[in-house]
């Protein structure tokens, strides 16, 4: 017991059996099941914990909850070090590692404290006004040297190795919070027989139960509280869940949530999240999410040992500790004098409780009495001293005249404010209530209501009654009627009397040091002066030019003084000041727990071919193509770089015989009477006189006149076609149709599916491709050139009777087929082909191979179907019907897509053949400068041909068509390039296209 | 957001594509001006307040929705298919 | 097709092939979640015409004693369902294969028919925790009073598309069966088996489902 000199014998919610040791920079101390962070510091008598951000003050332990500005932490070690966290709501763990921040060299002696000392120099707008010129020194001189003297802790230095996850939960009625309120609107709507969702911040249920001694209907409040819990539990749609802060208010009944599952714990359990982001979807809710008490305002209000009266309840309370051993209240209203009382209790001296108001109630009289304080009524405390450790206060009464009190705990109240954050993040502000000087939740959120204390109905009598009473009218409106009336509980009675005081001034024309308003980013009374001597006098303009309330706590207990001390200056009244309105996070939420299982390889999706397992073995190397993996090369052994193995694939098809998967392309199949219509109008091209058994290339426009795909389409029946787009559009193309047959064309006869997953598809193609296609086409289907011409397209078997699809098409620009096998055949496919292409030298080729050859083709791909390109540009502009209407075409025809200058498709080589070509050059004449005024264009796609043995390149021209044989440069400044290149036909190989109908 | 489609019920906005402003019709046929497809393709009012708008419900039943929202508040009003359903259809 | 007829060398290869392995992993003791792979069902897509949805829905009443699902809910009857998958848009899911083709050709005419069986990953998904694991990733409400027996959906689970419906209950409770892309079954098992981790889960694959794997 020895080892924390300031917890109490007994009392409190720790459990004394189970000691937990931890460090604290580095130091080891113990604390007990039960504590957070901070209320086992403050056993162990450690006051001060961290350094402020601006002026690197000493700084302690404000708050016991998650409004602490002060007392943030850097929590565990290495990978899992987390910056700025909150020691207040940090739970202790055996062997957990805290460090404080923003401290240098140690946290008892800062060298950065001096900026205390400078003070003067870093008001509001400092930043602003000093660091403004000259601009150069800006990146290197002083941002480097805020960022070095400020800060909020470091990141974690590797990787995170725990794992996180996302959920989604559903429920009639969620409670936000786990104090009285929510308590009693949990149960009266899971008695109702609504399915329930109780969250809480805490690790345990209770709220303000826990920190205060009080009765209920005559016993002890844990009474209630337990038999509350058990009630819960027992119900079976309800459920409670701890560690979990509500975040945000989201349309339409959407809550989110982050359960901090195993924060708790040195390392989650095997299989477990750390954390976990849920997204509640509840028809109604109901905020019941407490107050959170105010500081006032005066000198050396941040000295550690300054502490809010609420929070010091909480530490002794709750936690069996004594925040301090000689204390003095300083409280304007009736609830500051609760903890005189607690204090006393707890075996500590109360020397002092001073209240500005100059009545006081005869029963708190008498009290003080009781316990030997001496009450200063009509007086303030002017100031706090002792900087690393509070050790003295000076009280002021009415009259100026000041005198100081030694002591080693101030506890400060100034009433609450009602935790309505999540009120206002649908945008509705809340609205100032006089009668207790504090704001109350105006227009609601739809689906939310609000309860207790965050309703501004204060007292424990109140908070049960209206939780009962807003648990009871949610479940109604889910179409729950109360089962069971609650009853009224009698609690005793409670002082809520209050008349705040905003700020203590300067006595006597000395300044007595700083008076913080915002003790997280050091924003002083001071700093409000002087944003209102410059006009920065609306509440917005306040907090961007003085930083208050913009801190990791977002000013939870600052804003209110903040705007209090603003309409004191400018002689208006609160609400007339303006109001604060609250975004999500209430708290802060890790970008893990956001994030989920998407990270890494599983940041999204990864689509694999049905032959990806074949490609594998044959080692190929793949790359991602939108969500697919697909099959970029097969290095053979020996084979060191990529172009070696890509030429020998390209040449091995132009040579003999090649196999590659396309299974990847779209496939939609399109059936109904209406069919070609609906090709007609979608394709620039004609349809209707498709014969069945034959395929033709098509491309399609967007309204706007621009190419949105393209690709082949086969007839399969009168009314059946099978319609194939690119691989990474076939989800845009998909959508694309049915909105052109549900919205546009709706009376049409046409049935899409995707069948993209059905079809495992591979190209056979080179002058073996029919003799290899011959060994596993069933004997019965004639596949000769003369049966089975370019571009027919039909359903065959294969292997012995599986159905197959047989198209002759071609991107390579040789004898080629696309064969289609049901996708559980497909590594069957691959491997049969490859059997039967083994006389002929098959060669596996891979999307690379694919691509020089579609340039040696002069075929368009990705990227020329830029989304910048038409028809026109792309030199198919013949393609064009003029006798039907189609999307696209109207547009397609505005002057300038159709001037002369526009960019258009054509081929380049190098003048000098040995030089590499690059996609991305753009074309400048020669002999001209290379400026924005001289551009012509640029290079769309290159690639080394192994068959003509130079590079080529396929780009956009100005005026392309027309200048075939003229010489100009590609110039790549990125890369330094600036090569003279000959403008050609985009077609390098076999221009006529015989080789495709051998 | 929650959008009500018709057809499987409340889901997450996450399932649906947006498009915009439902009102513009196509301008059919050969006769067709540039002017007026000009219209259909770039012209948007921009309401603060009611809006019919459509959505694909990508995520689920692929159908394209017309759903009436208000663009201040995102209180939806209705969710219908917008392809219309003939008169003796099943469903 | 009669697999007597078929050459050697075509061995089918199935969609968890690769991916999904038999026995135990994650959390020790029960398992709290039970999967089963799907393999060899009969998969195809029914689109009826605008008008015909009453001959198509009249047919299969006759031929499958079935009745057509106009919401989103199954019907299943001798080991057929028909799975409602959007307006007007019918999956026709078969245990086996045998027969399967007879049925399309049965319908045939009265539906735009694609055979999707080979295009789909299936899993029948039950356990005790079921439903926690699920809740990892499914934005649709399973609770019981709001998704029946009966009832299906199509979804977006770790943005992959999953068409699932509850079949009827089984020893451990609800059963559903969840149906992906095949290309995404990879992707959906690493999303799955992260969230069943914690609850222990037990996979089995029936011995039918052998053939082609590996």
């Amino acid at each position: 017991m020895s080892t924390q000199p300031f917890r109490l014998a007994a009392g409190g919610l720790v459990d004394r059996t189970q000691a937990q040791s931890f460090r604290f920079d580095g130091k080891r101390y113990e604390g007990y099941a039960g504590d957070t962070l901070a209320s086992a510091l403050l056993a162990n008598g450690v006051r001060l914990v961290g350094r402020s951000f601006k002026y690197h003050r000493p700084r302690g332990i404000l708050s016991a909850g998650a409004e602490e500005p002060n007392a943030l932490v850097e929590l565990r070690a290495g990978a899992r070090r987390e910056p700025n966290t909150r020691a207040t709501v940090a739970e202790l763990y055996h062997g957990l590692e805290a460090r404080s921040q923003n401290r240098w060299p140690s946290l008892a002696f800062d060298l950065l404290s001096v900026n205390s000392l400078f003070g003067a120099g870093l008001v509001a707008g400092f930043y602003y006004k000093t660091f403004m010129w000259p601009a150069a020194f800006w990146e290197k001189l002083y941002e480097p040297l805020i960022r070095r003297a400020a800060g909020l802790g470091r990141a974690a230095p590797h990787e995170d190795p725990d794992h996180y996850e996302k959920a989604f939960a559903f429920c009639d009625v969620l409670v936000i919070g786990g104090g009285p309120a929510g308590l009693a609107a949990a149960l009266a709507a899971g008695r109702s027989g609504a399915r329930v969702i109780l969250c809480d911040e805490d690790f345990r249920l209770g709220g303000a139960l826990l920190a205060e001694k009080r009765e209920i209907d005559g016993q002890p409040a844990a009474e209630w509280l337990a038999a509350t819990l058990a009630e819960l539990a027992s119900l079976p749609d309800v459920t409670v869940m701890p560690r979990s802060t509500v975040y945000g208010v989201y349309d339409h009944g959407i809550y989110g949530v982050v359960e901090r599952v195993n924060d708790h714990l040195p390392v989650p359990p095997a299989h477990q999240p750390r954390q976990r982001a849920w997204r509640v979807n509840a028809k109604r809710a109901v905020l019941a999410a407490g107050a959170i008490e105010r500081p006032i305002v005066f000198a050396g209000n941040d000295t550690p040992g300054v502490m809010l009266a609420g929070a010091v309840r909480a530490y002794v309370n709750r936690y069996g500790v004594l925040p301090g051993r000689e204390a003095v209240i300083f409280t304007s209203g009736d609830d500051g004098w609760a903890t005189a009382r607690d204090l006393a209790a707890a075996g500590a001296t109360v020397a002092a409780i001073v209240d500005p108001r100059a009545e006081i109630d005869a029963g708190l009289m008498a009290m003080a009495g009781q316990i030997g304080a001496r009450v200063f009524a009509g007086s303030v405390v002017s100031s706090a001293s002792g900087g690393r450790a509070l050790d003295r206060v000076t009280i002021r009464d009415a009259s100026g005249r000041e005198q100081s009190i030694a002591c080693d705990l101030l506890a400060v109240s100034n009433g609450w404010n009602p935790t309505l954050h999540l009120t206002s993040h649908q945008n509705t502000r809340p609205i100032w209530d006089e009668a207790i000087h504090a704001f109350v939740p105006g227009q609601m959120p739809a689906g939310l209501s609000v309860a207790g204390s965050a309703a501004g109905r204060f007292s424990l009598a109140q908070a049960l009654e209206d939780g009962a009473r807003q648990g009871t009218e949610a479940a109604l409106d889910c179409g729950f009627a109360g089962k069971a009336e609650l009853p009224p509980r009698k609690t005793d009675l409670e002082g809520i009397a209050l008349s705040p005081v905003w700020r203590v001034k300067d006595g006597k024309g000395r300044s007595l040091g700083k008076a913080f308003v915002d003790f997280q980013n050091d924003v002083t009374d001071k700093d409000v002066e002087l944003a209102a001597r410059e006009g920065f006098k609306p509440v917005e303009h306040l907090k961007r030019y003085t930083t208050l309330g913009m801190a990791t706590d977002q000013g939870k207990t600052s804003n209110i003084a903040g705007l209090a001390i603003m309409a004191e200056l400018t002689a208006k009244t609160i609400p007339e000041t303006g109001t604060t309105i609250f975004r999500p996070p209430y708290t802060p939420v890790a970008i893990g727990a956001l994030g989920g299982h998407h990270r890494g390889r599983d940041f999204r999706p990864t689509r694999l071919a049905p032959t990806h397992q074949w490609s594998q073995d044959q080692g190929a190397v793949f790359v991602e193509s939108g969500a697919w993996m697909r099959a970029q090369y097969y290095p053979k052994p020996g084979e060191t770089d990529w172009l070696t193995t890509v030429n020998r694939e390209v040449l091995a098809v132009r040579n003999g015989v090649g196999l590659c998967d396309v299974s990847t392309l779209g496939k939609i199949d399109i059936q109904g009477a209406d069919a070609a219509e609906f090709l007609e109008r979608v394709y620039i091209n004609g349809w209707k006189a498709l014969p069945v058994g034959k395929a033709r290339y098509g491309l399609m426009l967007r309204e706007d006149g621009f190419v949105m795909d393209d690709g082949t389409t086969s007839r399969l029946a009168e009314t059946h076609f099978l319609t194939t787009t690119t691989t990474a559009n076939a989800g845009k193309v998909m959508q694309h149709l049915e909105f052109c047959h549900q919205v546009l064309w709706p009376s049409l006869d046409v049935r899409l599916v995707s069948v993209s997953e059905q079809w495992a598809q591979a190209a056979i193609a080179g002058p073996k491709a029919r003799a290899v296609l011959q060994g596993v086409v069933d004997p019965q289907y004639d596949i000769s050139n003369e049966a089975f011409p370019y571009l027919a397209a039909r359903e065959i078997t294969v292997g012995g009777g599986i159905p197959a699809r047989l198209f002759r098409i071609s991107f390579s620009g040789e004898l080629a087929y696309e064969l289609a096998v049901p996708a559980d055949y497909g590594d069957a496919m691959m491997r049969a082909l490859m059997a039967a292409g083994e006389a002929h030298d098959i060669c596996a080729y891979g999307t690379e191979a694919l691509g020089v050859m579609r340039i040696e083709k002069g075929h368009v791909a990705g990227n020329e179907l830029s989304g910048q390109t038409t028809a026109r540009d792309l030199g198919l502009g013949k393609m064009m019907s003029a006798k039907k209407d189609y999307i696209g075409r109207v547009m397609a025809k505005r002057e300038a897509l159709v001037e002369a200058e526009r960019p258009s498709f054509v081929g380049f080589k190098a003048v000098d053949p040995g030089q590499r070509l690059r996609a991305g050059a753009h074309f400048i004449a020669l002999g001209k400068p290379a400026t924005m005024e001289n551009d012509e264009g640029y290079m769309t796609s290159v690639a080394y041909s192994p068959n003509l043995k130079h590079w080529m390149g396929l780009g956009l021209l100005k005026n392309g068509a027309s200048r075939i044989g003229e010489r100009i440069r590609a110039v790549d400044p990125v890369r330094n390039g600036d090569i003279e290149v000959e403008i050609c036909s985009p077609v390098f190989v076999d221009p006529e296209g015989t080789r495709l109908h051998v | 957001m929650r959008i009500p489609c018709p057809h499987c019920g409340a889901r997450d906005a996450q399932e649906f594509t947006y498009l915009g402003d439902a009102n513009p019709k196509r301008p059919e046929g050969m006769e067709t001006t540039e002017a007026a497809m000009f219209d259909y393709v770039y012209q948007r009012d921009n309401p603060a307040g009611r809006l019919r708008e459509l959505w694909y419900h990508g995520a689920g039943c692929h159908a394209w929705l017309v759903v009436t929202r208000d663009t201040r508040t995102h209180a939806i009003e209705a969710a219908e298919p917008a392809k219309p359903t003939k008169a003796g259809a099943a469903a | 097709m009669s697999d007597a007829a078929m050459k050697p060398g075509w061995t089918p290869r199935s969609a968890w092939a690769g991916i999904l392995s038999e026995g135990s992993f994650g959390a020790k003791g029960s398992a709290g979640v039970i999967v089963t792979a799907r393999e060899g069902l009969g998969i195809a897509s029914l689109i009826a015409p605008e008008d015909g949805e009453a001959a198509l829905s009249q047919a299969v009443k006759t031929r499958l004693r079935l009745d057509l699902p106009t919401t989103p809910r199954i019907a299943v009857l001798a080991g057929r369902a028909l799975v409602w998958a959007g307006p007007g848009l019918w999956l026709l899911v078969t245990e086996d294969r045998t027969g399967f083709a007879d049925d399309l050709q049965a319908l045939s005419g009265l539906a735009a028919i694609a055979d999707q069986s080979d295009g789909r990953a299936v899993l029948t998904l039950s356990g005790g925790k079921i439903r926690a694991a699920l809740a990892k990733g499914c934005m649709i409400d399973l609770h019981p009073s709001a998704f029946p027996v009966g009832s299906a959906a199509l979804t977006s689970i770790a943005h992959i598309g999953v068409h699932l419906w509850r079949a009827e209950d089984g020893p451990n409770g609800a059963v559903f069966e969840f149906m992906v892309a095949r290309s995404m079954a990879g992707s959906f098992w690493s999303w799955f088996s992260a969230s069943a981790a914690e609850f222990g889960c037990q996979v089995t694959i029936p011995r039918a489902c052998h053939v082609g794997r590996g």
